[in-house]
């Protein structure tokens, strides 16, 4: 439940990116890094629809490739 | 595993290591990536990696449960909640409704959602309708329903909150006169909000090695390395090795809205009892929107549920890193992530469920 999901901002209105990452697009809110400067193409860390930190690309790939093991496990075992 | 990881394990076999050494994780997260990645096998068999209380669907109260049914059962009100909760079951009576999944087979209206924003959508759309939003989590999960509530919720939005702290659990484990664990992993998501030094009271009060880890088999490899190193060298100091996420102070603007909202209180953990400042609850200012408030007759019923767990249910003792999870009673003989007895067989982030889904039998 704690786990948080990289995403890569595409467009930028007010507290609200519109984020991408693997086919889906979501509304995320900006509320919880109103204090940090966030551009378009940088990668959040999306928790629950918010986004609680900026990180890097590196870092969001390294997260990607782990996520892809979980979800391909999930399948295997539904 | 990549080249790195076994480059880490390899250094890790290396060591000399004692003839057992317990490594706590806080973290669901965690145990699904170490279970994932096969760590316990691979790594020397004189370390053992321990599931802590790292669920907070796990811990959530009976009680609170239990009102939550019973709100949307009674009254006419949609109540929404994150998945997971919805199949947890509480001890009642054959016959009666048991979890928030038969409550709304028998008709009340509950809806799972997985965002706050879902929430505010919901209660907009449904301005006639009193909407309930019954939440467990930890800080991550703290922090947006913060902001949330702070970005201003709609008048028929309430809250039946049971969300939790992971460090008082961790320094109550600590307390007692034999911790159950050597060492620690502390959790990165929760660390990336509340700053890696909110974990310096294990190294300095307790001169236990502690590491934060992230989620990579590698970040746990280098986190499960350093701690074994520090606990070698009869040392101690808080590694962080998730730097990429974490920093000593984490998100402050995170952590002032989440001050701005939330009391901190003594609050109960299931089947563990009352841990002191673990709860979060709406402050005074947010009082209208408290459906414990708002329904004091159903937290009135609850709190004869305080502390109960289903009947052989070993949650407790797992939660607490006393057992393992097929050391339970009822682990795999009647209580299967199909038909769970248990909140730790219910939830992904539960150690019995991630147990039982990685091929381990009683």
């Amino acid at each position: 439940m704690c786990l948080a999901v990289p995403m890569q901002v595409k467009s930028i209105n007010g507290f609200i990116a519109h984020c991408y990452a693997k086919g889906i697009t979501r509304d995320v809110s900006l509320f919880l890094l109103q204090d940090e400067i966030i551009e378009i193409g940088d990668y959040l860390l999306i928790h629950v629809g918010y986004a609680i930190q900026k990180i890097s690309t590196d870092e969001a790939l390294s997260t990607w490739e782990l996520l892809d093991q979980l979800l391909a496990e999930e399948s295997f075992n539904a | 595993m990549s080249t790195e990881a076994k480059r880490l394990l390899d250094k890790i076999r290396a060591l000399p290591l004692p003839d057992k050494v317990r490594i706590m994780n806080v973290c669901g997260g965690h145990e699904r990536s170490i279970s994932l990645a096969g760590l316990r096998s691979a790594l020397p068999t004189t370390i053992e990696l321990i599931p802590g209380p790292g669920c907070p669907v796990c811990i959530c109260p009976e009680e609170d449960i239990y009102q939550a049914i019973q709100i949307a059962i009674n009254e006419d009100v949609i109540l929404l909640a994150f998945g997971d909760m919805l199949r947890v079951p509480v001890n009642v009576p054959k016959g009666t409704v048991r979890n928030l999944e038969q409550a709304k087979a028998a008709g009340a209206d509950i809806r799972p959602i997985a965002s706050p924003t879902e929430a505010v959508n919901i209660a907009n759309a449904n301005p006639e309708k009193t909407v309930v939003f019954f939440i467990a989590g930890f800080e991550t999960t703290s922090a947006p329903v913060a902001a949330m509530i702070a970005e201003g919720i709609p008048n028929n939005l309430l809250l039946l909150l049971s969300s939790r702290l992971t460090w008082p659990a961790v320094a109550m484990l600590l307390n007692t006169e034999t911790p159950t664990f050597d060492a620690l992993i502390a959790p990165g998501h929760v660390a990336s909000i509340m700053g890696s030094e909110e974990w310096h009271f294990v190294v300095d009060q307790h001169h236990m090695p502690t590491a934060i880890a992230g989620f990579t088999t590698e970040s746990l490899l280098s986190a499960i390395y350093s701690v074994l190193r520090q606990g070698i060298e009869h040392t101690a100091f808080l590694d962080n090795c998730y730097p990429q996420v974490v920093n000593p102070h984490g998100n402050i603007t995170a952590k002032k809205i989440v001050n701005q909202v939330f009391n901190i209180i003594d609050a109960p953990w299931r089947g563990i009892g009352i841990i002191p400042n673990s709860g979060l609850e709406l402050s005074m200012k947010f009082d209208t929107h408290n459906a414990r408030h708002r329904f004091p007759i159903y937290a009135e019923e609850a709190r004869k549920k305080s502390g109960a767990m289903p009947p052989g249910c070993d949650c407790a003792g797992v939660i607490l890193g006393k057992i393992k999870p097929n050391e339970c009673r009822l682990y795999g003989e009647t209580c299967f992530p199909r038909n769970p007895v248990g909140p730790c067989m219910v939830s992904d982030e539960g150690a019995c469920r991630i147990w039982w889904s990685s091929g381990i039998k009683k």
